[in-house]
């Protein structure tokens, strides 16, 4: 019972996707779940800082580095890897897209095609760890500890991403592009650019000594 | 004046009170999402930790009462100060502040009917219930974290802390991040997208812009901590060398991190204390708060200003001489914001007509103990004289002063002060002045002397100490002071739950306060207004006009919201309304995730790793089937 | 400095006038670590500025106290005297109690103390210091090192007076602080790290110190005294410092001395020209000239180091220095024997 035709929408009444999309059309500000994943990418952002003013530290205090017996990192293979990635940030801004437009068949798509890419993205990545591995130990020296588990933690965060894709398909496919999925959508976009910015940072981290 | 309910805006109450019921029973408190159920749960939770933490300070002082004592062994009083210190900052104090405090007041004060996120606030709580219990399991089982709250490496590491105490300390305090992690983006997502329309954010309360101040510190303080614990458990459990000279690693390193968070902890431990004050202030000084533009402006900035100055507490690791002197002056200059405020509320109560209630008195006590806390902040600014009295009772004497009399004080005062609107009866007014002067002078007895104790050159940390070094008598006279203290504490809780049986019918409004919870009922109902307000001012229940306003909306129908659990989206500046959002009523998905969380870093601390890692895809698989309801987000 | 080489006079005088002076000053009671009685112009300084913080300081709460006991007065009138309640005026007044006068004192006070006073507690140059002490902190004693010199001893520093000392300041193990408040300010000491300090007595006395710095279950006693000499007494010590272990005359000492070649006793402590070098635990050398025991815990004499030996577990819970079970008569030859070792 609500009076005037200038009443804000209930967005909980938006279960398929064109009344998502009108109700996204009429939002002047963004829903508290985008607020909710961007003041959470804040911190996980935070931890990456961190971790990389760490390694920094860390080589700021070093007489060698890498101390000696460890190659410097070679730059072809995760710059490739990571051009990948950043890559398949292409059909995640396409299934952003498409979601605030109520495309729901596009939006699938999007996912399903982003989250191929990144698992390919991420077994590469799984493949170089463990080459670094054979060459050097986190338990040899402070940078191989600080090397492997900045890596690790960002491919934990692509993981997590995967798992991200995964679910919002799952929901989307049996639910319909809800308002609700709708948000998951744009949210997982933003997690993704996040992750992306992320894992180019950690990059040149990673690289700083073959520069 | 509380918002008057008509006989026709009775009808559309019932339909709200239908649709709100609040489950009964223990499944009801499990499954709850309601704010204000999350408040009082994390309150009893923290208040009985708080009891834990001032159990373990008198057998501290009890122990260090004479010279050459034997109360509690070496082992065991290290083990008692460092949960101590864990207990009062991670267990208590924040979320006594954040979790309580700012749960239960927040939505009302915004008008608003729950939090933004009300199962993440659910979730939130079990998360810091697990932490508390899996920390005191390590006290449980005698190996308790015994390198003092901030757990200095190489003391910490491996090689000379070989036992598992300082894991739960580690793993304890990255599963408590989570937990305050959680809660803070609630509170801003809250804060920034829930106001009552008209609600800019130069007309919001004070408490709320230091209760926003906190959540940004703390997102951005936490991460540090976590990186610095997880580098200490990779360390301690699989051999890696961050903290380990020989290897490249730096024991200064974890010290860096530690205070990165640690002093923006010390703001968020007082921020939600300033937010205290500037309610108490205005209310009881009928007068609004001097400068309030400014104050909002000083309570934002001691939080940002809060993270540039993190090497003040390393004057004496040997860092270079223009290091320390960048991080003095930065200390110096984060005085400012916090003498602007307290100025203003000094003004604020001498140019109103205060009534020195109990709230008030314990906000005085507030002001008075923040100022020694403060000073002696100041004169440690000044890097010789800190390169005298650090590591010493000087220091302990300083953040006692401002952690206890300063951010203990007005949560006490604040207790009081909401007293009458969580419960709808009042407290005692005779016992609670006694139960502030016990406390008041408690706390003097037993902190004033540690300034000299320091000056003397008694070091903290110590289980005990020689006779013949002037320090037998102040320490005999703390003990004493202690006690005094303990009583005064003992006092409140008595005269709250006496008075929570047998106090008077308090009513809706009974200070004349000037923020919107004073216009619903005491307590409030689970939808916490019949009618979203809407604001035009600061200052909201003090605008007669628009609570009569309220009631005409209510009669009409307008901004009840009653198709389910809803509360209104606004936009970030104007408040605006933007939205009708829909809150999930109740679940259990967040207290299974509760349950998950103890259960993987149990199996962490016990190094079943891989049972760990099942008990996180298995808390990744309750965080995807909590989201099968669909609620608007 | 090169020790000279010469008959030593006997020590047991000087021990025991060690001994006096630290039992004294033990009994003496106040001041004896304090930061208000500076034996040196760094520590001086110090306490001329804190008594300056406190006036003022002082002066500022007064400020808060008055106004709040005013407002108490005047609770029933709104405003302040004479000019009531104008919010421009209340602003004012925040504006200058807020942020005017406290800039004011911020700056000079920084002036004074980070700008000024600071180059006094900075490390010292090298140039500007006449020896070289390191100090290295261990789970609970103090090993010392004379930089140039054969002189090793623990948990007592002599330093000649009126002399500046470079101390170098690092540790075996965790994290601990060398402090002696009456002489300099402390530094942490961190492994990895060569921290430095300047240590300066203006007269002679016996000064004590403690680690400042959580260390674990005996932090509490791991104390030192810094003993400052005149310069010819000094000397002599230092020379005494860096030569070898007497050997003993005969007797129950002898007799010591082979029970600790033979038991543990040499696997942890090292008697230098007698046993093999090991830091485990304090050089002992020379350990009848020290005043006190287990780093400033009990005083040097032969009854507390009995039992010491016996039961150092039930001195300090938790030590590294187990308890060795030795029958009561090897105990008291080995302490006939530490007790020769001047």
């Amino acid at each position: 019972m609500e009076a005037g035709a200038g009443t804000p929408p209930r967005s909980m009444t938006a279960r398929a996707a064109a009344g998502a999309a009108r109700v996204e059309r009429r939002r002047r500000s963004a829903p508290n779940g985008i607020w909710g994943m961007a003041l959470f990418l804040c911190s996980e952002a935070t931890i990456f800082g961190t971790l990389m003013a760490t390694y920094f530290y860390l080589d700021f205090d070093a007489h060698r580095w890498p101390p000696a017996g460890i190659e410097r990192p070679t730059i072809a293979w995760p710059s490739i890897a990571t051009g990948w990635l950043v890559l398949s940030m292409i059909p995640i801004w396409l299934a952003s897209r498409s979601a605030r437009r109520g495309a729901r068949r596009l939006t699938l798509g999007s996912i399903w095609v982003a989250c191929a890419m990144q698992c390919l993205y991420l077994a590469a990545q799984i493949l170089l760890f463990r080459h670094d591995l054979l060459h050097f130990s986190p338990k040899g020296s402070a940078y191989g500890s600080i090397y492997f588990t900045m890596l690790a933690a960002d491919h934990a965060h692509v993981a997590l991403g995967i798992a991200l894709d995964a679910a919002l398909l799952l929901f989307i496919t049996l639910r319909g592009l809800a308002n609700y999925w709708l948000i998951g959508v744009r949210g997982l976009a933003i997690y993704w650019y996040a992750v992306t910015v992320i894992t180019v940072l950690v990059l040149c981290t990673q690289l700083s000594p073959s520069f | 004046m509380a918002t008057v309910i008509t006989p026709r805006g009775q009808r559309q109450v019932q339909r709200l009170e239908r649709i709100w019921i609040e489950r009964k029973g223990l499944l009801g408190w499990i499954t709850t999402t309601d704010h204000k159920r999350i408040g009082i749960m994390y309150f009893f939770t923290s208040l009985i930790l708080f009891g834990a933490g001032g159990a373990e300070a008198l057998t501290i002082r009890t122990q260090l009462f004479g010279p050459n004592n034997h109360v509690v062994s070496p082992e065991t009083y290290d083990q008692l100060f460092t949960m101590h210190g864990v207990t009062m900052i991670f267990l208590f104090v924040i979320p006594m502040t954040t979790g309580a405090f700012g749960n239960y007041l927040v939505p009302l004060m915004i008008g608003a009917r729950d939090m933004a996120f009300p199962r993440m606030n659910a979730v939130s709580y079990w998360l810091f219930l697990g932490s508390a219990v899996f920390i005191y399991m390590g006290l449980a089982s005698g190996h308790a974290p015994n390198a003092g709250w901030f757990d200095y490496v190489p003391l910490a590491s491996k090689a000379y802390d070989p036992g598992n105490n300082i894991d739960f300390y580690g793993y304890g305090l990255i599963f408590n991040g989570i937990a305050s992690t959680a809660t803070s983006i609630n509170i801003i997502v809250t804060i920034f997208k829930l106001r009552a329309p008209g609600m800019s954010f130069n007309r919001m309360p004070l408490f709320c812009f230091a209760f926003l101040a906190v959540s940004f510190s703390l997102l951005f303080a936490l991460p540090s901590l976590s990186v610095a614990c997880l580098f200490l458990e990779l360390d301690r459990q699989l051999g890696f060398h961050f903290y380990d000279a020989a290897h490249g690693g730096d024991p200064l390193l974890w010290q860096n991190l530690f205070w990165i968070f640690g002093h923006p902890e010390v703001y968020i431990i007082i921020l939600p204390a300033f937010g205290i004050a500037t309610a108490i202030i205005p209310t009881f000084s009928h007068r609004k708060m001097v400068f309030f533009p400014l104050v909002a402006l000083a309570e934002l900035l001691v939080a940002f200003l809060g993270f540039g100055v993190w090497v003040h507490h390393m004057f004496v690791v040997g860092y270079a001489t223009i290091t320390t002197v960048y991080f003095a002056a930065a200390s110096m200059i984060i005085v400012i914001p916090s003498a602007i405020q307290l100025f203003a509320w000094i003004t604020t109560i001498l140019t109103g007509k205060p009534q020195f209630k109990t709230p008030l008195l314990w906000i005085i006590g507030f002001i008075v103990y923040f100022m020694i806390g403060g000073l002696s902040g100041v004169t440690v600014a000044a890097i010789p004289f800190d390169q005298q009295v650090e590591d010493s009772y000087y220091i302990v004497a300083h953040f006692h002063f401002v952690i206890f009399g300063a951010a203990v004080f007005p949560i006490l005062g604040g207790m009081y002060f909401w007293f009458p609107k969580v419960t709808g009866r009042m407290y005692h007014e005779g016992l609670g002045k006694l139960s502030f002067w016990l406390t008041f002078v408690g706390t003097f007895v037993v902190f004033f002397p540690m300034h000299i104790l320091g000056i003397l050159g008694m070091p903290r940390r110590v289980y005990t100490y020689p006779p013949g070094m002037g320090w037998t008598f102040i320490n005999q006279s703390e003990t004493v002071g202690a006690f005094l203290l303990a009583a005064g504490l003992l006092l409140i809780v008595g005269n709250l739950t006496w008075s929570y049986f047998r106090g008077a019918e308090a009513g809706n409004d009974p200070w004349e306060g000037d923020t919107l919870e004073w216009s619903t009922t005491s307590p409030p109902p689970p939808y916490n207004y019949p009618v979203i307000p809407t604001v035009t001012s600061p200052y909201a229940m003090w605008d007669k006009s628009d609570r009569e306003l309220d009631s005409r909306r209510l009669e009409r129908g307008e901004g009840v919201l009653q198709q389910g659990h809803e509360t209104v989206a606004s936009t970030v500046q104007d408040a605006e309304w933007d939205e009708i959002v829909s809150m999930p009523p109740h679940s259990l998905w967040p207290f299974l995730v509760g349950l998950a969380a103890p259960g993987g870093f149990a199996m962490l601390l016990l190094h079943h790793y891989w049972i760990a890692a099942g008990f996180l895809v298995l808390a990744g698989l309750l965080l995807i089937g909590w989201h099968h309801r669909e609620v608007a987000a | 400095m090169a020790p000279a080489l010469r008959d030593r006079p006997r020590r047991r005088p000087l021990r025991g006038i060690a001994v006096a002076i630290a039992l004294g000053v033990v009994l003496g009671g106040c001041g004896r670590q304090s930061i208000v009685s500076p034996r040196s112009p760094q520590t001086h300084d110090i306490r001329t500025l804190w008594w300056w913080m406190l006036g003022v300081g002082g002066i500022v709460f007064l400020g808060a106290i008055v106004m709040l006991t005013m407002a108490y007065l005047r609770r029933d009138v709104r405003g302040l005297p004479f000019i009531g309640d104008r919010e421009p005026i209340a602003q004012g007044l925040v504006v200058m109690f807020g942020i005017a006068i406290p800039l004011v004192v911020l700056v000079a006070l920084f002036g004074v103390s980070d700008v000024y006073l600071i180059d006094s507690t900075s490390p010292p140059d090298p140039r500007t210091t006449a020896m070289t002490v390191e100090v290295i902190g261990h789970q609970w004693w103090w090993e010392v090192h004379y930089r140039g010199t054969g002189a090793v001893t623990a948990n007592e520093i002599h330093i000649p007076v009126e002399t500046r000392v470079n101390v170098v300041a690092t540790s075996a193990d965790v994290i601990h602080s060398f402090w002696v408040p009456q002489l300099a300010r402390k530094i942490d000491e961190v492994p990895g790290r060569q921290n430095r300090v300047l240590l300066y007595a203006d007269r002679p006395g016996s000064y004590r110190g403690q680690c400042a710095e959580f260390c674990g279950a005996q932090h509490a006693h791991m104390a030192l005294y810094v003993i400052a000499q005149p310069m010819a007494q000094f000397r002599a010590w230092l020379a005494a410092m860096s030569a070898p272990a007497r050997n003993p005359s005969g007797g129950a000492a002898a007799i010591g001395r082979r029970l600790f070649e033979a038991d543990q006793c040499a696997s942890c402590h090292q008697i230098r020209g007698v046993t093999a070098p090991v830091t485990v635990g304090p050089d002992l050398t020379h350990l009848a000239t020290r005043s006190s025991l287990a780093a400033a815990t009990i005083p040097n004499r032969p009854s507390y180091l009995e039992r010491w030996i016996a039961n150092p577990q039930s001195i300090k819970p938790g030590d590294r220095m187990p308890d060795l079970g030795l029958p009561r008569w090897q105990i008291s030859d080995i302490v006939a024997y530490l007790d020769s070792l001047r």
